[in-house]
């Protein structure tokens, strides 16, 4: 323990600065070209979300509006909101003085499409309490130099049912940028995420599929979590599949630079990961390239690593039923693992295969003494199906805290085990 | 041919555009005397001005009730940036509102008025004010409707104004010191933002719990509930004892327990609850919750992005500089300050209480 710690003082001043994390500010359309609205125009798009009737469109010309209020659909039926094109009509919530978010939509069968949302100080985009969401072609970003001014979560559907997030692109938030939560019925397919703390975040949700997406630069690329004492409280069955998870090293910007991670969760994750499962139920991971994450390709854990209090009704801070079959994985060369956040010095200096080297799946071994006396007989149902050739795997031992930390490379445990997670698509089909 | 036809039709569109464009400018110019522009009152809400509705007895900005409303004030006022408040209500002829289970049921045609103003010296209330908004929520066959109307800068009207508002306030506080407030006047859809119950506008300060106290009419001083009774507005209400009644949280007479809880209840709790907006947080702050996790107690935010601050709960029991509820009271900063909507200042006051509440846990071993 001691020889490690003095390793790790000396290596961390050598290699710290390599591992610091990438940042990245890039912006997908120029929008300062474009025409500004007048302030007439301005309020004529606010009125008409408070104005608008069931089945009706909303029409949002091609301009760049710079908004002072919020645009807020109140439980509405049938709306279309519909821009010229997400680098045509930008909506600007820089100047916005109060409330939560920049767009809020609570509805029954809405639909917006082809606008871009920036610098919203709140979140860009919530949906909450609707039935029937998608959000197709649009463009939630922060434009700031500064990264730790920008908000939350770009495109935010919580409490929904029925979503279908298809060819949007968000990036620099400062949680996740698409993050849906607490919701059912979910599809996220074809979109960008980049340059946020998490890309891709499902949270406390049942019944998604999260398909040829690219998370790409981001400190995480894509999460499934379940958190404690929420409504929804637990969620269950996400497929991962055909992504392209790679070269996720952003900085993470949730908290300043230097200051340690706060209470939200996303504060931990370490840049250079690729997937990561908290507390998730029944999720299989198949057909992505994960590649070029420099700290962990999949990571699979329980809620405990958090350290933060792991009890709630109806809730349980396990990973369990876990498919991880068939991806493509690729490190990153003349690299090391994170080392500004816990999880990520934990895989860097206890891994199975030697202080320093990333991994392509860690597993943190934490199991419910209940099941078993022993992790041997995989009683949470961890089944990875790769081939193991040239992969490095660490399953962790944590069980007995911090100065008992040990690790194995015993993925044959894990293998020749399926899991069969059930998703029904069948609400994309409702027009 | 075609092209001289094209050239034609520009030449008439851009005419036409150029026309339309003078005419709206010239509109815009006549717009306020168009919008005081006499109004019937037909019965059909809303108004386009406050005067139509005919609440006020003289001059209006002297807001003295005439017959047809009823003072009302709920036990804890929502701060609104140190705004005042005066509280009406409106029944429609012949009706009352019914108790049913414990929740007080509307007719329709029923207007809650609720105007918000500064006095230039809130030492000497008396020396005049200023108006900025009375918001009306009434409830129609559709459910409840706000309607926010701004007051104009002779105080004679107020002009109903759906999108919003924005006006520098100044006056003198209780401590002789000149404050400036840039006021937000909400658009109509944020009004929901906190009136919202199972995502139906719904009023806050219009519940038994709230209204279960003694007003001063200044004739008497009289429980509310009670003289709603007695005029016949009320329904199904027996007596006092029999339902919940929140303290004052400003009555520093009260244990601080059930004051921190008033002022939660009042300032959070139409939000963070089951029915609230909020709900997503897990976090709730109605008066009568017990259990310590959904009051925050070691709980861990869930997407409070900057507004955690550097901090891991919301409430750390007998540290209140290390809990997030204080820390987001205390900011101005939008994405962290809450609530979320409704002040642009700090109420160093309640921010003060809370401390005081948080700091009187014990600690956890």
């Amino acid at each position: 323990m001691k020889r490690i710690s003095f390793y790790l003082l000396a290596l961390l001043m050598v290699l710290g600065i390599y591992s610091c994390g990438t940042s990245t500010t890039e912006q997908t359309f120029d929008t300062s070209k474009i025409r500004r609205a007048s302030a007439e125009e301005t309020e004529q798009i606010i009125e008409a979300f408070i104005l608008a009737e069931d089945s009706t469109t909303i029409d949002i010309p091609e301009g760049f509006y710079s908004l002072s209020t919020q645009l807020i659909l109140d439980n509405k039926k049938n709306i279309s909101i519909k821009g010229a094109g997400m680098d045509k009509t930008v909506l600007s919530f820089k100047d916005l003085k109060s409330g939560g978010e920049g767009v809020k939509i609570v509805g029954q069968g809405i639909t917006i499409e082809d606008l871009s949302i920036e610098d919203a100080p709140g979140d860009g985009i919530k949906a909450q309490h609707t039935d029937g969401i998608t959000f197709r072609r649009i463009n939630v970003t922060w434009t700031n130099g500064n990264k730790s001014k920008n908000g939350t979560y770009a495109i935010y559907p919580v409490q929904c049912k029925n979503v279908l997030i298809d060819e949007c692109i968000a990036s620099h938030s400062k949680d996740a940028g698409i993050y849906v939560g607490q919701s059912e019925n979910i599809v996220v397919k074809n979109s960008l995420a980049f340059g946020n703390v998490a890309g891709i975040e499902i949270e406390n949700c049942d019944n998604a599929e999260v398909f040829g997406n690219v998370a790409r630069d981001n400190s995480g690329g894509i999460l499934v979590f379940n958190l404690p004492g929420l409504p929804k409280s637990d969620g269950k069955n996400t497929k991962i599949y055909n992504n392209e998870v790679r070269d996720n090293n952003h900085k993470n910007f949730a908290v300043p630079i230097g200051e340690d991670p706060n209470g939200n969760t996303v504060t931990m994750i370490p840049p250079g990961s690729g997937i990561v499962l908290l507390a998730a139920k029944d999720v299989e991971i198949f057909g992505n390239k994960i590649h070029r994450n420099k700290t962990v390709g999949v990571a699979i854990a329980s809620y405990q690593v958090t350290g933060f209090p792991a009890e709630a009704p109806n809730w349980s801070p396990y990973t369990t039923g876990i498919y991880v079959h068939d991806n493509s994985y690729e490190r990153k060369s003349f690299s090391i693992p994170d080392f500004t956040r816990e999880l990520g010095k934990m895989v860097a200096v206890y891994n199975a295969h030697g202080f320093g080297k990333a991994q392509d799946i860690v597993y943190d071994g934490i199991w419910d003494e209940n099941l078993s006396k022993t992790i041997d007989s995989n009683p949470m149902k961890i089944c990875i199906s790769e081939n193991m050739e040239g992969l490095r795997f660490s399953r962790f031992y944590l069980m007995e805290g911090e100065d008992k930390i040990d690790s194995f490379d015993d993925y044959q445990k894990f293998q020749n085990c399926k899991v069969s997670v059930t998703t029904n698509l069948s609400f994309l089909q409702i027009p | 041919m075609r092209r001289i036809l094209l050239g034609i039709g520009t030449l008439l569109i851009f005419s036409a555009g150029f026309l339309s464009c003078q005419k709206a400018e010239v509109e815009k110019e006549k717009a306020p005397s168009r919008a005081l522009a006499p109004e019937e009152a037909t019965g059909e809400y809303p108004y386009r001005r406050l005067s139509t509705y005919g609440f006020f007895e003289g001059e209006m900005n002297l807001l003295s009730p005439s017959e047809e409303i009823i003072y009302y004030n709920p036990a804890s006022s929502l701060f609104t940036d140190y705004a005042w408040k005066s509280r009406f209500i409106h029944f429609p002829e012949g009706t009352k509102a019914n108790l049913v289970d414990g929740e007080l049921e509307f007719p329709v045609g029923t207007i809650l008025i609720k105007n918000f103003y500064y006095p230039t010296d809130f030492r000497k209330p008396e020396n005049g004010r200023r108006i900025i908004e009375t918001r009306l929520m009434i409830h129609e066959t559709k459910g409840w409707q706000a309607y926010p109307y701004l007051w104009n800068e002779e105080q004679t009207d107020a002009v109903l104004k759906i999108v919003g508002a924005e006006t520098e306030v100044s006056f003198i506080d209780y401590n002789g010191k000149e404050q400036v407030i840039n006021y937000l006047v909400p658009n109509k859809n944020q009004c929901k933002s906190c009136h919202n119950k199972n995502e139906a506008l719904a009023p806050i300060g219009v519940q038994i719990k709230h209204l279960n106290n003694t007003l001063d009419y200044g004739m008497e001083m009289e429980n509310q509930l009670v003289h709603w009774a007695k005029l016949e507005k009320l329904e199904g209400f027996d007596s006092p004892e029999n339902h919940p009644s929140l303290i004052n949280y400003e009555d520093k007479g009260q244990a601080l327990d059930e004051r921190a809880k008033a002022y939660l209840d009042i300032n959070c709790s139409h939000c963070h609850r089951a029915e609230g907006p909020a709900s997503t947080s897990g976090l709730f702050l109605t008066y009568d919750e017990k259990e310590p996790l959904k009051l925050g107690v070691n709980k861990t935010p869930v997407a409070a992005g900057k507004g955690a601050g550097s901090f891991k709960y919301d409430i750390v029991p007998g540290k209140a500089d290390e809990s997030i509820l204080t820390h987001r009271m205390n900011s101005t900063e939008i994405g962290v300050a809450m609530p979320e909507l409704g002040r642009t200042s700090i109420h160093k006051e309640g921010v003060e209480l809370i401390r005081e509440w948080i700091n009187s846990m014990e600690k956890s071993k």
